[in-house]
């Protein structure tokens, strides 16, 4: 197994570009910027409002409480609360949409046999991986440090402390939409299309969880099956309840897995 | 002489068909080597094994001792593989440099190999275009400097010249003859003509079967072809040429063009047989010192 550290930094940083210098990467990076400034004025600006407010304090005990994010109410910092709760559902979907295209349109154009005659297999597979990973901690961090400016404005004591729970923050959402990214890293393996992939993908989580509901509705033990879906973990993470094994393990080692499949695949694949 | 490329009994399946049956060749370093054979002979399946980009279904192939795909062949083995593309989003600068980069160059480096390789395809002034800015022609020229960038030691491409207008063609053409002591071409075209010019090795596929012609006709010690081509159809030339006294044998190939087969004596046959167009006032327009490679080919006979 050929793996070049330099060549597949080189390849994960063109990924980098791909978003920021070209005029789809810019435009994907307007409509996110523009969605997640929504999301901070009227989401949880107002979440904020409604959680400090004493009128609705027995009201939201209950919401959260009975959604099992109890938790989340003793930070401090109420918008990094909120943004927590809304980052951890929106970005593994988020994920879905921005990696659709890993190696299938490439592999259509033809570009991938100039890559292939210049990079193993395995370093544009896990090349391309790195540059999606790089390309969400940088909208992570966007939308973070957005979500501090927000948090210091209202209270600006609270801007270290909120600043270091930032970090924590951002490691747990890195974690958590690795292994979807490497989903769509497998499944641009074989997907004939950038939307091609999108509606496996899709597939996958909508009839894989029918399909294991009723194995486990047959056996119980088969529930165990669950593990394989790259998310499961979220409802925990989300309410601060996943174990590390749960929140960080699980989701590394479907990364892990995923990215085997992957260059499996893809070096018995004809370019 | 070293042996750049080694197929041994290369067979390659798609399902039921038989797209490579047994190939087994040897390519050395040296002039170019052209790939012959009509549409779906097996010439971009072959292409496509050399690169790695798919694998044969039994058989051993070797490009300088390493298996296709292989990371020491990176930037030693170049390639323009038929109707692929450059990303139409970024500048074509951009990606080339960016291939010099994967092939070991520094950035600097990079972009200066980058901007050499697009002055010799004639485009150092679309460097900072994108490719769909671009017409199809450049677009072809761009992908084929992407194959010279670095110092490669083989160096395929398939179908090079096709839908390029003839300057262009010949362009290129003299480029891959410039840069034939520095690095081994293979080439895969329809122009019998072109591939004539160029290369020494001639591999004649058909039908996934591999056939070796050399560009040059073969002679032995006493016996010679050549191959005239006259300017108009003259009924009688095949008897005229036929009582010439060192004549053995003459085979209009196809119209008005005649392979003559002749004995080789002190005297100079393409002189005598000028003088015999001459005398009969026939005009000619080519003669060729051997079998042209179309006859060799096609006109087996």
């Amino acid at each position: 197994m050929q793996l070049n550290t330099k060549r597949l930094v080189n390849i994960a940083l063109f990924e980098l570009v791909r978003l920021f210098l070209t005029k789809t990467g810019l435009l994907a990076v307007a409509v996110f910027s523009i969605c997640w400034l929504l999301v901070l004025r009227y989401g949880i600006a107002e979440a904020v409002n409604l959680l400090s407010s004493p009128d609705f304090s027995q009201f939201i005990d209950y919401i959260f409480g009975a959604a099992g994010l109890s938790k989340l109410l003793t930070w401090p910092e109420a918008e990094l609360a909120i943004y927590w709760l809304i980052a951890v559902y929106s970005f593994p979907i988020f994920c879905l949409f921005l990696c659709t295209d890993q190696t299938v349109g490439d592999r259509q154009r033809g570009t991938l046999r100039f890559l292939s005659l210049r990079a193993t297999r395995l370093e544009i597979i896990l090349g391309r991986f790195v540059g999606q990973v790089l390309i969400l901690i940088t909208l992570l961090l966007i939308t973070l440090l957005a979500t501090l400016a927000m948090l210091a404005y209202r209270e600006p004591s609270l801007f270290f402390p909120g600043l270091l729970h930032s970090f924590l923050l951002l490691g747990y959402l890195v974690v958590a939409v690795m292994p979807f990214i490497a989903l769509m890293s497998f499944i641009n393996t074989f997907a004939r299309s950038a939307r091609l992939a999108f509606v496996v993908a899709i597939l996958f989580f909508a009839g894989g969880n029918i399909i294991i509901g009723l194995l486990a509705w047959q056996m119980p033990v088969l529930e165990v099956l669950n593990y394989i879906f790259p998310g499961y973990q979220l409802a925990d993470l989300a309410a601060q309840d996943a174990g590390l094994m749960l929140s960080i393990g699980l989701p590394l080692i479907q990364t892990m897995l995923l990215l085997i499949f992957a260059e499996r695949v893809f070096a018995r694949s004809s370019l | 002489m070293s042996t750049l490329i080694k197929a041994s009994g290369v067979t390659k399946q798609f399902g039921s068909k038989l797209a490579l049956d047994n190939v087994s060749f040897e390519i050395n370093k040296g002039p170019p080597v052209a790939l012959v054979g009509p549409n779906g002979a097996g010439k971009t399946t072959l292409f496509s094994l050399m690169c790695g980009y798919t694998f044969p279904s039994s058989g051993v192939l070797m490009l300088m001792g390493q298996r296709p795909g292989n990371a020491h062949l990176f930037g030693k083995l170049t390639a323009l593989p038929q109707d692929a593309q450059l990303d139409p989003r970024f500048s074509i600068i951009h990606q080339l440099t960016f291939y010099g980069q994967l092939q070991g160059l520094s950035k600097l480096r990079a972009k200066k190999e980058s901007a050499r390789v697009l002055e010799l395809v004639g485009l150092g002034d679309a460097a900072n275009q994108r490719p769909k800015d671009l017409s199809h022609g450049m677009r072809k020229r761009v992908t084929i400097s992407q194959a010279l960038i670095g110092k490669p030691q083989i160096v395929m491409l398939d179908e090079a010249t096709a839908g390029l207008d003839p300057v262009h063609a010949r362009e290129v053409r003299e480029l891959i003859s410039a840069l034939s002591n520095e690095a081994t071409f293979i080439l895969s075209s329809h122009d019998l003509s072109e591939l004539e010019r160029l290369c020494g090795q001639v591999l004649h596929l058909d039908n996934g079967k591999l056939t070796e012609h050399s560009a040059l006709s073969q002679s032995t010690n006493n016996q010679g072809f050549v191959t005239l081509r006259l300017s108009q159809q003259y009924d009688d030339a095949e008897k005229v040429f036929s009582s010439l006294p060192s004549v053995r044998h003459v085979h209009k190939s196809q119209a008005k063009e005649y392979v003559i087969e002749y004995v080789k004596s002190d005297e100079a046959f393409d002189i005598q047989l000028l003088q015999c167009c001459h005398l009969q006032g026939w005009h000619y327009q080519q003669l060729i010192n051997g079998h042209t490679l179309e006859n060799q080919i096609f006109h087996k006979g």
